[in-house]
């Protein structure tokens, strides 16, 4: 225990202090688990990486080379997964699901979170509270009555049936989100507006909306992100292979058991992941501006 | 339309309910702002819940409406030593996965918080696993625990762990297997942790921790007395959705083990989309559904107030 915790200590002199320490402690108490953790984290994605570049014969060869490395890395499993199967057609599936059901979603979002905060009607905080409550019902709980809602309505199998039920997950985390920014606009904008003689809508799309820009691109990629990471209820509600997402699809229709698979489905994971990855490391600060903004409410 | 942005716009008013400001246009504006979120909320998810309950008390198969059966499906259930198995394993991962994302994580944190050189780079680095979709990481972690061509065998046969010519068959044994999704879960769930913990830790004042020095306290104490305290709220919500997530995790499972070997990493989201849309016993897997809303309850009870109750409590004596 002493050993776990001392670093911790340690760590919240943040700059300022930690000359006391030596360089030798420094790799200690930082580098070292740092290093190990790191490495752990970050190994899956290296491995899958390495998979889909290297030749069939070195998957299945752990004796006579190195599995940790390749020299002669090919193309081959990124060829056959973009040009001989439906992948390019679940990715597209997949961005359109996302991009409609985070658009649907953030305009409901901007409507609920500014009537919450700023026109603050007759039982807006329980509404509130509700919004967050709702953030915690899992889709494990709602897949099966939600099967037999699609059924009813006819969407079964058709990309609307994910695109109305994934605003149920990204709404409440959207919201809750756009509330904390609403908030920190100042109250005087709206009154001078209102004497102006604006109307709610104008002060919504003219003042809070573009006020709200870094709130907004956050709370699209965290939606975005979710709804492309989302799986049981595109496993329940697609059965045919042209309208699956990326996720369903290779878990469904490219796992045949064959050892010489494992390049393309590596590769299939890897080309899945990249939209997401690219996303992410041009808007890292928004994305965890999301992620803490959420919680710390 | 000037009077009521007035009504708005005057925040000691806003507290005061009657009967008659029911009919005022605020709430009609709000309503109408608040329509397409109600609507979405309400269709898709407070009416499943709803219809989710009601079909655990029928026997709805797919394709064939059911009839109110009462509690049968549940004293099936009550019977049935899967479901018993589920609802244990179930148990098993959350308890065990969420101790450990808790302790790594906040150790993360801690590291992650220290003054360091490529601090944005390293930090923008370790979110990558919470970024990547679940199931397409959890594939890679299927091929990592491969029976014959595991990576992971191969090392520990070079270090000289295990003999040269031993496979471990790390998703076919039940111990084993349970050991991975666990590991898979944690491996997945700890950035989430670290960085909303780090976030918490950049708020607390470094003229705390001054102050402590001169009084001569330890790093341990500082730790203790300081830095925990002022993270509890933090820490509530954070392992509120950790263990909520954990609880009802699908993916992950679904994708390494499928539940087996023998239904040893079966949990009850599994279990429930095996009997409900694979075995076509909506009214079953519903069941098995509802029941998981007690647990969940008493998870968020637990979490929420057992780490609440210390927040009042800090700077008091130990606990």
């Amino acid at each position: 225990m002493t050993e776990v915790t001392q670093p911790a200590g340690q760590s919240d002199f943040r700059e300022g202090m930690d000359f006391l320490d030596t360089r030798g402690q420094r790799l200690v108490i930082l580098w070292l688990p740092l290093g190990i953790i790191m490495l752990v984290l970050l190994f899956p994605f290296y491995w899958m990486v390495l998979t889909s570049i290297k030749p069939d014969s070195a998957l299945i060869d752990l004796e006579s080379t190195n599995p940790l490395w390749t020299w002669n890395p090919t193309l081959k499993h990124i060829r056959i997964l973009l040009f001989e199967t439906a992948y390019p057609t679940w990715l597209w599936n997949t961005m359109m699901v996302a991009i409609s059901a985070t658009v649907l979603s953030l305009i409901a979002s901007v409507g609920a979170a500014y009537a919450i905060v700023r026109i603050r009607y007759r039982g807006s905080q329980w509404i509130g509270a509700a919004i967050f409550l709702a953030y915690l019902v899992p889709p494990s709980i709602l897949f099966i009555p939600l099967a037999k809602i699609v059924t009813d309505f006819g969407l079964f199998d058709t990309p609307f049936a994910l695109i109305l039920t994934y605003p149920t997950i990204l709404i409440p985390f959207s919201t809750w989100l756009l509330m904390g920014y609403f908030k920190t606009i100042p109250f005087e904008l709206e009154e001078c507006a209102l004497i102006d003689g604006a109307s709610r809508w104008q002060i919504l799309t003219k003042i809070i909306l573009p006020l709200s820009i870094p709130g907004l691109i956050s709370a699209f990629i965290f939606c975005f992100t979710l709804c492309w990471n989302e799986f049981i209820y595109a496993l329940t509600f697609i059965s045919n292979a042209s309208n699956k997402t990326v996720p369903v699809a290779i878990v469904t229709n490219f796992t045949d058991g064959d050892v010489y698979r494992w390049g393309s489905i590596m590769a299939g994971a890897l080309v899945g992941s990249l939209p997401l990855v690219i996303l992410y490391a041009f808007f890292v600060e928004h994305y965890v501006a999301a992620m803490t903004g959420a919680v710390k409410e | 339309m000037t009077d009521v942005g007035v009504k708005i716009t005057d925040p000691d008013r806003v507290g005061g309910f009657s009967w008659e400001r029911l009919k005022t246009n605020r709430n009609w504006l709000s309503f109408w702002f608040m329509l397409p979120a109600a609507g979405f909320l309400i269709l898709f998810l407070a009416y499943p819940l709803g219809l989710g309950i009601w079909l655990s008390f029928t026997d709805t198969r797919i394709g064939r409406a059911g009839q109110w059966i009462g509690l049968e499906n549940y004293i099936w259930l009550w019977d049935d030593s899967v479901f018993w198995l589920s609802v244990f394993n179930t148990l098993l991962y959350t308890i065990v996965a969420s101790a450990i994302k808790f302790g790594v994580g906040l150790y993360l944190a801690l590291l992650l918080n220290m003054h360091m050189r490529f601090k944005a780079v390293i930090r923008a680095l370790v979110l990558i696993p919470f970024i990547v979709p679940t199931v397409l990481s959890a594939i890679a972690f299927w091929w990592i625990f491969d029976t014959q061509f595991s990576i992971l065998t191969w090392m520990l046969q070079e270090i000289g762990a295990i003999a040269p010519d031993y496979q471990i068959n790390w998703l076919g044994d039940a111990t084993l297997a349970r050991a991975s999704v666990i590991f898979a879960n944690i491996w997945r769930g700890i950035p989430f942790i670290a960085i909303t913990l780090l976030a918490g830790l950049q708020t607390v004042s470094i003229s705390l921790y001054e102050a402590a020095v001169i009084d001569g306290a330890t790093r341990w104490q500082m730790f203790r007395h300081i830095t925990y305290p002022l993270l509890t709220p933090i820490i509530a919500v954070v392992m509120t959705f950790s263990v909520l997530f954990t609880f009802t995790d699908f993916q992950l499972i679904w994708v390494l083990t499928r539940g087996g070997p023998f239904n040893t990493t079966h949990l009850m989201a599994t279990l429930s989309y095996q009997r409900a849309i694979l075995g076509g016993y909506l009214g079953e897997g519903a069941a098995i559904a509802t029941a998981m809303i007690p647990f969940l309850l008493a998870a968020i009870m637990f979490s929420w107030f057992g780490l609440q109750r210390r927040k009042w409590q800090h700077g008091e004596g130990n606990d």
